[in-house]
């Protein structure tokens, strides 16, 4: 655990260094927030945006007034995982683009596939769980979701937390590639045997 | 096990993880659309090549459209309002192009006229599902004698509510559409309509409803509000509700006859009133609780989902008063 934290906090710091980095994933982070605040209410925005007549700031206003509704719409639990996933999802896609540049592309690419999966399943958990809102839930409703998230005991709220610890395990793995230094090392059984530090296919670098 | 077979096992775990919650995304978002255009283009071309093949030279004729629609379009005929390709006007559009040509069709002019409908058509749907609900939003049933008014009846905007007494953002909505309306000085009126969802808060919601309308209909206008207010201060929501208690406890507190509440309660003489508001909360865009559709002067209708900050509908209240 303690090697855990250690090595995202040198991640960080890493990654953190350069002023792009926190500025793609500030961007990416609120993007993602203003999504999942927005998104019950995307037709209402689209509406009032194209009313003409209306000042921009009274349309600007009321988008900003619906932000808000991470108050008023959503519970203490799925306001906590909404803004861990936007979070989550900003340092994943800075740590990623890190990594790219670092041309360390499989690891980058692994852990896109894990971040990726992260955000399909925490986009599941928006909405008002309790009341049927969900992501899930419009789109099924012709086939019942609603009896169906019944059944699960935090009625689709799992979806968001699984979205938040899958972005975790993402943030935390990538943090494990970016601490350790860009070098090639010999494979475990090797160095046991006190063998000669060769790289080869099976040595990791 | 090994360090480095923990972690592939690790990483394996969490991949599998992230395809199926992806998987879950991609296929929820395929059923919440229609077939779209290449699919069925590429439907009609296979017939249509069928038909070739088969020595026909004079090419489908309208009652075959209609019936490879019928056979290949099953989610057109069972679909919820507003979902899917709507058959019937499918067949209408199809009809058109038929009675605009004269006599028998080749099979190419045919094709040719049938794909373009198909095209229109989609493109008219996609638009459709993209505007949906606040399109949906105008289907709400206009204000009517038997409706509970909170404020001015003649208040220029109306905030019409569909609502689920076991929901709990349904309770923290309500006072802050009481508060709009108590400052908006006569210019928005508040209607409360019932969207239990039974699936969720089975049974409980329905009897609160019926309950509330009980109070409404030995009461009045006056009783429904005062039931329903203090109902939300009592429940604690999620179907935690103990309704043996509250229900006759409100009903003393606001002074109903106790028999004549509870054998309404048990008559049944509300489930229509009841299920008609379920449906038009449906046929007006709703997928949960609270849903609300702001109505101006003019019938201009802003749909809001959820328990949106009083600034928000205060915003889009001030909105709908200027609609002409």
């Amino acid at each position: 655990m303690r090697s855990y934290l250690g090595d995202l906090r040198t991640a960080l710091i890493h990654v953190f260094a350069h002023a792009g980095y926190i500025a793609l994933a500030s961007a990416l982070a609120l993007a993602a927030f203003l999504f999942a605040v927005w998104f019950p209410n995307f037709a209402l925005m689209g509406d009032v945006f194209s009313t003409p007549g209306v000042a921009l700031t009274a349309k600007l206003q009321i988008a900003l007034s619906l932000l808000g509704g991470i108050v008023t719409n959503f519970n203490l639990l799925s306001a906590g995982y909404t803004v861990a996933i936007a979070v989550l999802f900003g340092i994943n896609a800075a740590m990623i683009a890190y990594l790219l540049k670092q041309r360390r592309a499989m690891a980058a690419g692994q852990n896109f596939a894990i971040g990726s999966g992260g955000m399909a399943s925490g986009a599941l958990g928006i909405g008002c769980a309790a009341c049927g809102s969900l992501v899930v839930s419009t789109a099924l409703s012709s086939f019942g979701a609603a009896g169906a998230l019944a059944l699960l005991p935090l009625q689709g709220e799992e979806f968001g937390i699984l979205g938040a610890v899958l972005l975790l395990v993402s943030v935390s793995l990538m943090s494990k590639k970016i601490a350790a230094p860009i070098s090639c090392e010999p494979s475990p059984a090797r160095a046991k045997q006190h063998e000669p530090a060769i790289a080869s296919r099976r040595d990791r670098c | 096990m090994k360090p480095e077979t923990q972690n592939k096992l690790t990483i394996a775990i969490v991949i599998a993880a992230a395809i199926v919650a992806a998987a879950a995304l991609f296929i929820s978002m395929r059923m919440s659309y229609p077939p779209d255009e290449a699919r069925v283009v590429q439907i009609i071309e296979q017939r249509l090549a069928k038909e070739v093949s088969s020595g026909s030279t004079d090419g489908l004729n309208e009652a075959q459209v209609i019936q490879l629609i019928e056979e290949r379009l099953p989610v057109a005929k069972s679909g919820p309002a507003g979902k899917g390709v709507n058959e019937a006007r499918v067949i209408k559009l199809i009809e058109e192009r038929l009675a605009a040509g004269t006599g028998t069709l080749s099979e190419k002019e045919f094709s040719m006229r049938v794909e373009r409908g198909i095209v229109a058509f989609i493109e008219k749907q996609r638009r459709a599902e993209q505007e949906r609900p606040n399109q949906l939003a105008r289907n709400v049933p206009p204000v009517g004698k038997s409706d509970h008014i909170y404020g001015s009846p003649n208040a220029p905007v109306t905030l019409i509510e569909y609502s689920d007494f076991e929901c709990p953002f349904c309770k923290r909505f309500h006072g802050t559409v009481k508060n709009l309306v108590d400052e908006s000085r006569g210019q928005v009126k508040w209607v409360y309509r019932h969207f239990p969802i039974e699936q969720l808060h089975p049974v409980k919601a329905r009897k609160e409803a019926v309950a509330s309308e009980c109070a409404g209909e030995l009461g009045g206008n006056d009783a429904f509000w005062k039931f329903a207010d203090r109902f939300f201060e009592l429940t604690p929501s999620n179907n935690q509700t103990d309704i043996d208690t509250v229900l006759p406890q409100i009903a003393r507190e606001i002074g109903l006859d106790k028999k004549l509440f509870a054998s309404c309660l048990v008559s049944g003489r509300h489930d229509k009133r009841i299920d008609e508001d379920i449906r038009d909360a449906q046929t007006s865009g709703a997928n949960g609780t609270p849903w609300s559709v702001i109505v101006s002067k003019g019938g201009k209708t802003y749909a809001l989902s959820g328990a949106q900050p009083q600034a928000a509908i205060k915003q889009l209240t001030e909105l709908a008063l200027q609609e002409k």
